[in-house]
C-alpha cells in the first residue's frame, strides 16, 4: 500500500510538472494535483505550487507516515497543447478508473507530444508580426520588413535558447537583432516607419502572458507566484529594452538624431 | 477598413496561437476570440478615447467569450485567453517608454510608462474579474442544485 501511495504521488507530481513547465497558472496546477490524488482516494493532500517549484504532501488513514515530494522547475516555455491535454486527463480520471501505470503512460505520451515544426513556428512569428503591423497602421513596406525581421529574430532566439542561456540574454539578443535589422531596413530604404517595424517585431518577445498571469496570481491570493511571475515579466521587458535601447542609443550617438 | 482590422487581428492571433502551441482544433476559435477582442478595443477606443478603458473592455470581451468557448468545446480557458489578449498587449507603450528613457525625456517616460502599466493592469484585472464571476456563478449553481436535492 505504501509503494502505491508513492506511485500516485509521482503521477500527480509528473502531471503538475508538465503543466507548470508549459505555462499553466499556479492555481490550475494545484487543482490538478489535488484532483488526481483525490481520484485515487487519498483523503489528505496539500499542494503548494510556485512558478519555480512544486511541493506536495499527502497523508492517508492507513499508515502513520506522511509523504512529501518537492520538484524544482527550472525552465518554462508556453505549450498550451500539453496544458490542455493534462487538464483533460485529470478530468477523465475523476469520472473513470485509470490505473496508476496507465496514467504514467498517458502522461509520458503527453510530455512527448510533438510541437509544431520550427519552420512553421518561424513563419507564424512572421505572420503574427506582419499583421500586428497592419493593426498599427503601417505601410506595405513596413509590413514586409517586420515579417522578415521577426522570422529572423525567432530563429536567432530559439538558437540561443538551445545554448542553455537565460531569459535575459535571450530577450536582449532578440531586441538587439530587431533594432539592428530595423535600422538596416530603413537605411536600404525598404522600411519607412522604424517605430512601427520595431514594435511589431518585438511583439513575439513581449511578456504579455507573464504580466497577465502575474496579476491573476496576485489577486487570487498566490502572492509568492505573483511576485515570481512579475519578476520574470520585468526581466524580459528590461532585457528587450536593453537590447533595442543600446542599438538605438549607439545609432543616435554616432549618426545623429535621425530615426 | 474595419474588415481589414478584423482580418489582420484574426491572422495575427493565428500566428501567436501556433507560437504558443495551442491544440490544432482550437486555433481558429482562439483567433476568432482575438479578433472580436480587438474589434471591441477599437470601437470602445473611438467612444472613450482612453487606451486603459478600451483595453480593459477588449480583455473583458476576450475573457467572456473564452469562458463560454471553454465550456462549449471542453478546453482549458487558457487556450483561448492567452492568444486572445495578445493583440491588446501594450507593446507600443513599452517601446515608447523605452524610447523616452533613451532620449532622456523623463516627463514622457512617466506619462507613457504609467499608462502602459495601467493598460497591462487593466487587461489582467478584466480577465480576473470575469473568471472570478464565472467561478461564483458555477459555485452558486452547484449549491442551488444541492439544496434542491435535499
Amino acid at each position: 500500500m505504501r509503494t502505491k501511495k508513492k506511485n500516485i504521488l509521482t503521477l500527480a507530481l509528473y502531471a503538475g510538472e508538465i503543466m507548470l513547465k508549459n505555462g499553466a497558472e499556479t492555481y490550475r496546477v494545484e487543482d490538478t494535483i489535488i484532483r488526481i490524488c483525490k481520484a485515487y482516494h487519498i483523503p489528505y493532500v496539500e499542494s503548494f505550487v510556485t512558478p519555480t517549484g512544486i511541493f506536495i504532501s499527502v497523508d492517508s488513514n492507513d499508515d502513520t507516515e506522511t509523504n512529501a515530494f518537492i520538484k524544482r522547475i527550472k525552465t518554462r516555455t508556453i505549450d498550451l497543447n500539453k496544458v490542455s491535454q493534462v487538464n483533460n486527463f485529470s478530468r477523465k480520471l475523476a469520472t473513470s478508473y485509470i490505473s496508476v501505470e496507465e496514467g504514467m503512460e498517458i502522461l509520458r505520451n503527453i510530455d512527448n507530444l510533438p510541437k509544431y515544426s520550427k519552420l512553421l513556428k518561424a513563419i507564424s512569428a512572421g505572420i503574427a508580426s506582419a499583421f500586428f503591423a497592419v493593426l498599427l497602421g503601417a505601410t506595405y513596406n513596413d509590413i514586409i520588413c517586420s515579417f522578415f525581421i521577426s522570422i529572423f529574430v525567432y530563429i536567432a532566439v530559439s538558437f540561443v535558447e538551445n545554448l542553455d542561456s537565460n531569459l535575459f540574454i535571450q530577450n536582449a539578443i532578440g531586441g538587439t537583432i530587431t533594432a539592428l535589422l530595423a535600422i538596416l531596413s530603413i537605411n536600404i530604404h525598404l522600411g519607412i516607419n522604424i517605430d512601427k517595424i520595431i514594435i511589431s517585431s518585438i511583439m513575439i518577445l513581449v511578456p504579455g502572458v507573464a504580466i497577465t498571469n502575474a496579476v491573476r496570481d496576485y489577486i487570487s491570493g498566490d502572492l509568492l507566484s505573483g511576485t515570481a511571475r512579475s519578476g520574470e515579466a520585468i526581466i524580459i521587458a528590461v532585457a528587450i529594452a536593453v537590447g533595442v535601447g543600446t542599438v538605438m542609443n549607439f545609432w543616435l550617438y554616432i549618426f545623429g538624431g535621425i530615426l | 477598413m474595419m474588415f481589414l482590422q478584423y482580418i489582420s487581428s484574426f491572422l495575427a492571433t493565428v500566428g501567436f496561437s501556433i507560437l504558443f502551441n495551442i491544440p490544432k482544433k482550437a486555433i481558429v476559435k482562439a483567433s476568432f476570440v482575438g479578433a472580436i477582442g480587438w474589434m471591441a478595443f477599437i470601437y470602445s477606443n473611438q467612444y472613450f478615447h482612453s487606451l486603459v478603458a478600451a483595453s480593459s473592455i477588449g480583455a473583458c470581451i476576450v475573457a467572456i467569450i473564452s469562458e463560454i468557448f471553454a465550456r462549449i468545446f471542453k478546453e482549458t480557458v487558457t487556450v483561448f485567453i492567452i492568444p486572445g489578449i495578445i493583440p491588446l498587449v501594450p507593446g507600443a507603450g513599452m517601446y515608447y517608454t523605452m524610447l523616452a528613457v533613451i532620449e532622456k525625456d523623463f516627463n514622457r517616460f512617466a506619462s507613457i510608462g504609467s499608462e502602459t502599466i495601467f493598460v497591462a493592469g487593466g487587461i489582467a484585472a478584466a480577465i480576473l474579474i470575469i473568471s472570478s464571476i464565472t467561478r461564483m456563478i458555477f459555485k452558486a449553481k452547484t449549491q442551488l442544485f444541492k439544496k434542491k436535492k435535499h
